[in-house]
């Protein structure tokens, strides 16, 4: 089973690679398949680890025998340790509302931008481009201010508010629309298409690939975001996995390694499975949106 | 009942907003108290936490506190100050002893000076191990009440022992005999190999802790009480690094480099090492895990015993209001009683914080089963105050990068402590 795993995620790069070198020389062909796998095996060895570690008692965390007795007990103990089905649910809840709010927000922002001609619009993308500079972290106080002040602190929405207003994917999309013919937009306005109507009918579609991708971005790293939802959650009805997980940073005491790799498991296999069903689709959203 | 938590964590959060503008809702029998608790410790931690809070609602109708789970110590501090700075403090929290300065000097705690009115209150401050209270005590007031507090402690596996033809049941007492003893233990095999070191000293995230151990064995200090002074250029400092970095380099008795904190106590169940230096907080951990048996005894002497303290406080915010303070005082108080600092200590395996804890009948009954359970508490009366200087964090970090720079062989142990030292002290002019 964890053959298959491994070998699963490696094949299509291995066949995009062959496909771009295989035109040019024999040598370099077997030189990027050996670095594909040779790349796949040292992504995928953490997770054999922690599918072998979650599966086995604690006594055979770093010992590999093939006989070592398989167990679901790390499962229950997770599981008893903190409500994971609830902070999965705020999670999946979480980053849908994100992307959702991201869409239509960078949609419309993108579309202005690349679009309509008004007063001070190099000065705005500009600030929206400044944002891109700053890390999150060094908003946090301000961000917690604002929260505080609307009165959503403890809510799964004050943990997406402060990404919406993307910067990456108002700058993203705005790329992609200006690359749109004009004529195609002309003709949907000549059919009495409004405006809204073209960003639907012509802008979106178009720039399908670019939205799989961003959304493929955007969904991980909310998955995995844990400082801000930390900081601005304080109960189980609104905490996501990644807060849920900190049970386990038991750092006075050693580490158990089976615990935490089952709880690992169950936190991220919803996401890895997601990506292992549509792998072609995102990588190749990847490779038409010029995103690597 | 999701809806009416939900609608209550909502009523408090407006009665904590009106409160602050001085106007106090008419209903104000219960006082509602946020209490920030960092997962230090593994297991169903929470749980526990939780139990306390419903049995002090039960003993204490009026005050109903509520948990809340902020990761490390590090995150904890993190959400502490972020939500400090956005107004919106908790009312009392468990946080690292050695931050007391960083709260001080954000003017964000309380000293349980103010706190206390009567006699028994008074008694109560003081009825703590001195060790305890140096870390939380500024300008003579305390500003933390010791709560889950820990030392180094060392564990040696009494089979390794047996086989490398020491006896099992006497551990090191001094440096040199430390350094004999991982010799012997320290195994090889046919290629050269090492498969079991004689001791581990670990050495990442937070090198300065074990490190101090040896710098007060050697006589030394690492700061003095004010907090705005250090003393890693010091012969006793320089001549303890000496000492960690040739366990490893010149006597092969130790992993060479930097040695893991968290995997530790693994490689000690696994016989990749026959000692360990770590963290009293380590007992229930080891007690269940360890498939030999081990002992545990007090870190080796040099010039004296010594080992530095460990672990969190109890603070409380100055931003609560004052019936509010006075409920989370009444919740410390409570909370650090002989009966549940006994209960949180066998529990946890922490140092039961108080004389009279180790007096009570559930304490004596759990020694009685489990002896090594007093070597922390014995170990206390040599005990100093671990590193805690203003700009905690920064001076620690650049302490700890000396550290490990000699540990990697990337500076000399006398190079790296000069250098840490002019670094420290500059950070620290501000405050003398």
């Amino acid at each position: 089973m964890s053959r298959a795993l491994a070998s699963a995620p490696a094949t299509p790069y291995a066949r995009a690679g062959e496909g771009m070198v295989g035109r040019s020389a024999g040598p370099g062909f077997t030189l990027v398949q050996v670095g594909a796998w040779l790349l796949a095996i040292v992504w995928v060895a953490p997770l054999l680890y922690a599918i072998w570690t979650a599966f086995h008692p604690p006594a055979f965390a770093a010992r590999f025998t093939l006989l070592a007795p398989l167990t679901l007990d790390n499962f229950t103990r997770a599981l008893e340790a903190a409500p994971f089905p609830r902070y999965l649910l705020n999670t999946v809840l979480l980053v849908t509302m994100t992307l959702a709010g991201q869409l239509v927000l960078c949609s419309l922002a993108a579309f202005a931008f690349a679009r309509f001609e008004f007063k001070g619009r190099e000065l705005l993308f500009a600030l929206v481009l400044v944002q891109l500079l700053i890390t999150p972290d060094v908003l946090l106080v301000e961000n917690y201010r604002t929260i505080s002040r609307l009165g959503i602190l403890d809510t799964i929405l004050a943990i997406g508010l402060p990404y919406m207003a993307s910067a990456f994917g108002i700058f993203l999309l705005r790329q992609t629309f200006k690359q749109v013919p004009k004529e195609l937009e002309e003709a949907a306005r000549i059919e009495g298409c409004s405006w809204l109507g073209v960003l639907w009918r012509v802008y979106v579609p178009v720039a399908r690939p670019v939205y799989v991708a961003y959304g493929l971005v955007s969904v991980s790293y909310h998955w995995n975001n844990f400082l801000w939802p930390l900081i601005v959650t304080n109960s189980v009805e609104t905490r996501p996995v990644t807060v849920g997980l900190q049970v386990f940073s038991s750092v006075d005491q050693g580490i158990d390694w089976s615990i935490v790799c089952a709880a690992t498991l169950v936190t991220s296999g919803p996401l890895l499975v997601a990506f292992l069903i549509f792998q072609r689709q995102f990588v190749q959203s990847f490779l038409r949106a010029g995103i690597r | 009942m999701r809806v009416t938590r939900r609608g209550f964590t909502a009523l408090g959060a407006a009665a904590i907003g009106s409160a602050g503008l001085g106007v106090r809702p008419a209903r104000s029998t219960e006082v509602k108290l946020t209490f920030y608790y960092p997962i230090a410790v593994g297991g169903p931690i929470t749980k526990i936490v939780d139990g306390y809070a419903k049995r002090f609602a039960e003993l204490h109708p009026g005050i109903m506190i509520e948990p809340v789970y902020t990761g490390s110590y590090q995150d904890t501090m993190t959400k502490t100050l972020t939500a400090l700075k956005g107004g919106n403090p908790p009312h009392l929290a468990v946080l690292l002893a050695v931050d007391t300065f960083t709260l001080y000097d954000e003017d964000a705690i309380v000293p349980f000076d103010e706190l206390v009115q009567s006699e028994a209150d008074r008694a109560w401050m003081k009825s703590f191990y001195p060790a305890f209270l140096e870390n939380g005590a500024i300008d003579g007031k305390t500003w933390g009440i010791p709560f889950q507090r820990s030392t180094p402690v060392l564990y040696w596996n009494k089979e390794a022992f047996a086989e490398a033809g020491l006896d099992p049941e006497r551990p090191p007492a001094t440096w040199d005999e430390q350094v004999e003893f991982a010799k012997k233990l320290t195994k090889r095999d046919s290629a050269g190999n090492v498969t079991q070191y004689g001791i581990q000293i670990p050495s990442s995230g937070f090198p300065y802790w074990l490190f101090q151990g040896l710098v007060i064995q050697n006589g030394g200090q690492l700061m003095n009480a004010a907090g705005n002074e250090v003393y890693f250029d010091t012969p006793e400092v320089v001549e303890a690094l000496q000492y960690q970095v040739d366990l490893a380099r010149k006597h092969g008795a130790m992993a060479p480099g930097i040695i893991e904190w968290g995997t530790t106590p693994k490689d000690f169940f696994e016989r990749r090492t026959a000692m360990m230096w770590t963290t009293t907080g380590n007992l229930t951990n080891v007690r269940n895990n360890a498939p030999f048996p081990f002992g545990v005894a007090m870190l080796p002497a040099k010039k004296r015993r010594g080992a530095p303290t460990g672990g969190g406080n109890l603070f409380i915010f100055k931003r609560a209001t004052p019936a509010e303070r006075q409920a989370a005082f009444t919740f410390v108080r409570w909370l650090t009683s002989p009966e549940m600092a006994a209960d949180w200590g066998i529990a946890t395996g922490y140092v039961a914080t108080s004389p009279a804890a180790w007096e009570t009948p559930a304490m004596k009954k759990y020694v009685a089963e489990f002896p090594p359970a007093t070597v922390a508490r014995d170990q206390l009366q040599y005990a100093k105050a671990e590193l805690s200087t203003h700009e905690n964090q920064r001076v620690t970090k650049v302490f700890n990068d000396g550290l490990q720079a000699a540990l990697t062989l990337a500076k000399s142990p006398a190079q790296a402590m000069k250098d840490a030292q002019a670094e420290a002290m500059r950070i620290l002019a501000p405050y003398r």
